[in-house]
């Protein structure tokens, strides 16, 4: 497919390119309490192709592209029409010109491990026994569960001599706790391993189940005024993906944010920690074929790059580094125990708990938190986080405790000072 | 476009005689998926084939000794049949060995009544026939328009997306075949105060083509006043308000909190409120609530993905609950007709109930009077985003706007962002007075849970409620 491809963008004099050719195979697995609902197989092949066309427009020379995707069933007069398609309104994208990425020509990354050498079935199979381990009560158990096994083998091709390819596996899904008893309620949770994680999914299914036995006696006794608020897991990668969004290449551009490198973007009056943020590199190889690696993102709250895609690196004069979407956080200076101590909210599971980082606001409606003033700590439920990270992130205390998801390994939790809570108690 | 189809259509019949020689029953859907997406900013000019959807591709769905399963494949000609039979039985035989100790689900065997039905939905003007010349110059002249309105204007975004499909659903006793075609457009202008950057968007949709651009130029100025005004806004003081919603954050209403809840795959996993509430009063007798093709709207189709033909659900009657929206295998397992509301991402994913056209019906009040009647409250725009809670009918829904209502006048002061909390039925219940038309809006795309993605419209009137905010 991949030469039908290359001499149908001869044909139609297509000389600037990029071919994202993806082999998809899943094994997925579906089910209700302890029984199977519905087993799912998937193999598919696709082929992405941009192409590129330079015109002169305004005295100058400006580069246009446009993606369109085939697949092996297509004729060959059929690629053709879809690329000359392609090719045709490519010219009426243009922007201003900048280089294609610096071509890589590589052997193949393999990923190894029992994910990745497993079939597919034996790893959905395990991941099935680990989420139901420990869900052997009554009161409080799975009430159903998706796994996803995936594998993928994708290569990266360019008119410039790029060659790069990969393999990559990981499993998914997600899984919801319940417990009918003093209130029959429920908690949704997701999950997402890059290695044949049968502890961590157990470990965290045994959890949930905790969480939600807490949310079934919580009350609606939490009132409104301002908390000092803890988050955990999850939540607080989502918080600090705000850095991500504002010192991406696409939004420098844009000027929708200001930061400069060496900026102190956390804030001179920020009195708590200070921030200490990598990204995380999870595959060899950038869509466009731009080799990946960890990149320090702030040292001590100070912007130290900016990252992208090829296109706005250019713009930018720094070098491409690809998309990431995994954030590492190094900060922590009390254990989990002590960021509880004092008067707060512990919020441990949200509707939906999501950070805005255009405006900075966060926010989300409460499903599980505990409230903490001294010994005494009851469970919560409704109400709503309406806060905003510009003011939050001057004081910042994180747990030494660490947490590892898909797109995020930090600390388990951060306290946050006077957040504004809407409560729903008298 | 879309011969594909009629090329692999006598393969694909071969292929399930072939397969239900092995399995009682085996259908296939196959999709060929064509879309564009045009879009400006100060990032540039983005021209690219559209995602949604998800391609071109198969889905077969079988019952084995243990129950249903399914192979997502984009491959295929007659000559792979043997081939394809192969995978199926030795990935199902590994699978089910990998499982061994596990029970199957009980699950009669859908329903095949014989249907054949080829129809296709009309558009006046395909994007694909407008041009990507045209369609950039309109978005250019959209974006710079923005731009002009006010120099504290920081960025405006416009941007035409839409989606053409052709399914065909076979079976045993089914040859269904529908083409389909929708397309939306968004304007959006964004100010900013210091580091926080406020936005104002106004999103069209239409089942049909180029023809949603008609009223684009419109919204132009709305949205960039609209994002003027929240550089002065304000949080708001969390409480109980007598609020009015405009239809699209009724429609977010509808949706978000009250929709999800009567998607019966969740009746199935004891997962929904709803399931104990069918005969009873959720609402306020103002309240009727319909999901289907009675609209034309982006998520209208003459079928659903597992071959279920589609018609127009009452889910609310005049307060009452009638009953939910079913997909194929949760309505077997339930004893019930499936509502041809079983989707799919693609071909690639899962069908599971998923929402269509959902929307409240019209009242009898004018807006004018709904504002009149208020005497310390908001009126609420610009809904952002929400979360589903089928089991204990809790709401999370966020709007950009909440514009204060004073003595039954507005004041021109503006709080954002707006957290909408509380329990569903104490909400639908407050509802007092609905204006007499429903609009519908089919620009977002809705996800179960944090995944799989539809194309879904929803909608209603002005609606005048009491709603926590914070």
């Amino acid at each position: 497919m991949i030469t039908r491809i290359q001499n149908a963008l001869e044909k139609c004099g297509i000389s600037l390119w990029r071919i994202n050719e993806t082999a998809e195979e899943t094994a997925e697995l579906f089910f209700v309490r302890k029984k199977l609902d519905t087993r799912r197989v998937k193999d598919v092949h696709k082929y992405q192709v941009g192409v590129f066309r330079d015109v002169e427009a305004e005295g100058e020379t400006k580069r246009g592209c446009t993606f369109t995707n085939l697949i092996a069933s297509m004729d060959d007069a059929q690629i053709e029409e879809e690329l000359k398609s392609a090719y045709y309104a490519a010219q009426f994208a243009a922007n201003p010109y900048y280089e294609l990425p610096d071509p890589v020509k590589a052997p193949l990354v393999e990923k190894t491990g029992a994910l990745a050498e497993a079939t597919l079935a034996e790893s959905a199979g395990k991941m099935a026994r680990a989420l139901f381990a420990p869900d052997t009560h009554e009161d409080a158990f799975v009430n159903s569960a998706e796994i996803f096994a995936h594998r993928c083998l994708c290569r990266i091709l360019s008119s410039e001599g790029a060659d790069v390819s990969y393999t990559d596996a990981y499993v998914k899904g997600e899984f919801v706790v319940q417990c009918k008893q003093p209130e029959d309620v429920e908690i949704h949770n997701t999950y997402f391993y890059d290695e044949l994680n049968e502890q961590a999914l157990s470990d965290k299914v045994a959890e949930a189940l905790t969480f939600v036995r807490d949310r079934a006696r919580a009350q609606r006794v939490l009132k409104s005024g301002k908390y000092d608020l803890v988050l955990s897991g999850n939540a607080v990668g989502e918080i600090l993906s705000y850095y991500r969004w504002r010192s991406y290449a696409q939004t420098i551009y844009a000027k929708y944010s200001t930061w400069q490198k060496g900026e102190d973007v956390q804030g001179t009056d920020a009195a708590g920690e200070r921030l200490e943020l990598t990204l995380l590199a999870r595959e060899p190889y950038s869509e466009e074929g731009i080799p990946m690696e960890d990149l320090a993102l702030l040292k001590n709250g100070k912007l130290q790059a900016y990252h992208g895609h090829n296109r706005f690196c250019r713009y930018l004069g720094v070098k491409p580094t690809g998309g990431y979407e995994k954030l590492s956080c190094a900060n922590g200076t009390v254990s989990f125990e002590e960021l509880k101590k004092g008067p707060c909210l512990w919020a441990v599971t949200f509707s939906d708990f999501q950070m805005d980082a255009m405006s900075g606001h966060f926010g989300g409606e409460i499903r599980l938190a505990y409230l903490i003033d001294g010994d005494t700590v009851t469970p919560v439920t409704g109400g709503s986080v309406n806060g905003s990270i510009l003011e939050a992130q001057k004081n910042l205390t994180f747990s030494t405790e660490r947490y590892t998801s898909g797109r995020y390994d930090g600390p388990y939790a951060v306290r946050l000072k006077d957040v504004s809570i809407a409560g729903e108690g008298a | 476009m879309f011969n594909v189809i009629d090329r692999v259509k006598p393969g694909l019949k071969k292929l399930i005689a072939a397969l239900r020689e092995t399995y009682p029953y085996a259908s296939v859907l196959a999709v060929a998926d064509d879309g564009r997406s045009w879009n400006i900013s100060r990032g540039g000019v983005s021209i690219a084939a559209s995602r949604m959807g998800g391609g071109t591709g198969y889905v077969v769905r079988v019952f084995d000794g243990v129950g249903c399963a399914e192979y997502s494949f984009n491959e295929f000609s007659e000559e792979k049949i043997p081939e394809l039979q192969s995978i199926l039985a030795r990935r199902l035989a590994e699978q089910n060995k990998a499982l061994e100790g596990f029970d199957p689900l009980p699950t009669p065997i859908p329903a095949d009544e014989p249907a054949v039905l080829k129809k296709e939905t009309a558009y006046k003007i395909h994007p694909r026939e407008l041009g990507d010349e045209a369609i950039v110059e309109r978005i250019t002249a959209l974006r710079k328009k923005a731009l002009a309105y006010d120099e504290r204007i920081l960025d405006a975004q416009a941007g035409v997306s839409y989606r053409a499909y052709r399914k065909l659903f076979l079976s045993e006793n089914r040859d269904l075949d529908q083409t389909v075609l929708w397309t939306t457009a968004v304007v959006a202008a964004m100010a900013s105060r210091g580091q926080e950057i406020k936005m104002g968007y106004h999103p069209f949709s239409v089942l049909g083509g180029a023809e949603v651009l008609e009223d684009v130029d419109n919204g132009v100025e709305k949205v960039c006043a609209d994002a003027l005004a929240l550089l002065d806004s304000q949080p708001i003081t969390p409480g109980e308000y007598e609020c009015v919603c405009n239809p699209e954050t009724t429609g977010m209403i509808v949706h978000e909190a009250f929709g999800h809840g009567v998607e019966m795959d969740m009746f199935v996993k004891d997962r929904a409120l709803a399931k104990s509430c069918i005969g009873e009063y959720v609402a306020s007798p103002l309240v009727t609530m319909h999901d289907g093709n009675a609209v034309d709207e982006t998520a209208t189709m003459f079928f659903d993905d597992e071959g279920t033909l589609t018609g127009d659900t009452v889910i609310i009657d005049r307060g009452v609950l009638k009953t939910g929206m079913c997909d194929a295998l949760s309505a077997a397992r339930l004893g019930v007709k499936p509502t041809g509301n079983g989707r799919r991402e693609s071909y690639e994913r899962k069908a599971y109930t998923r929402m269509t056209n959902t929307y409240f019906q019209g009242g009898d009040a004018t807006v004018e009077e709904m504002i009149a009647s208020v005497k310390d409250g908001f009126l609420l725009e610009a809904p952002q985003s929400g979360m589903e809670d089928p089991k204990n009918w809790g709401i999370q829904c966020m709007v950009n706007t909440a514009k204060e209502i004073k003595d039954g006048k507005l004041t021109g002061k503006i709080f954002s962002p707006i957290v909408l909390t509380g329990y569903v039925p104490d909400l639908l219940k407050s509802v007092t007075m609905m204006s007499k038309e429903p609009v519908l809006s089919g620009s977002g795309m809705c996800g179960k849970g944090y995944k799989e993605w539809v194309k879904v419209s929803d909608g209603g009137p002005y609606m005048k409620a009491r709603i926590r905010l914070g």
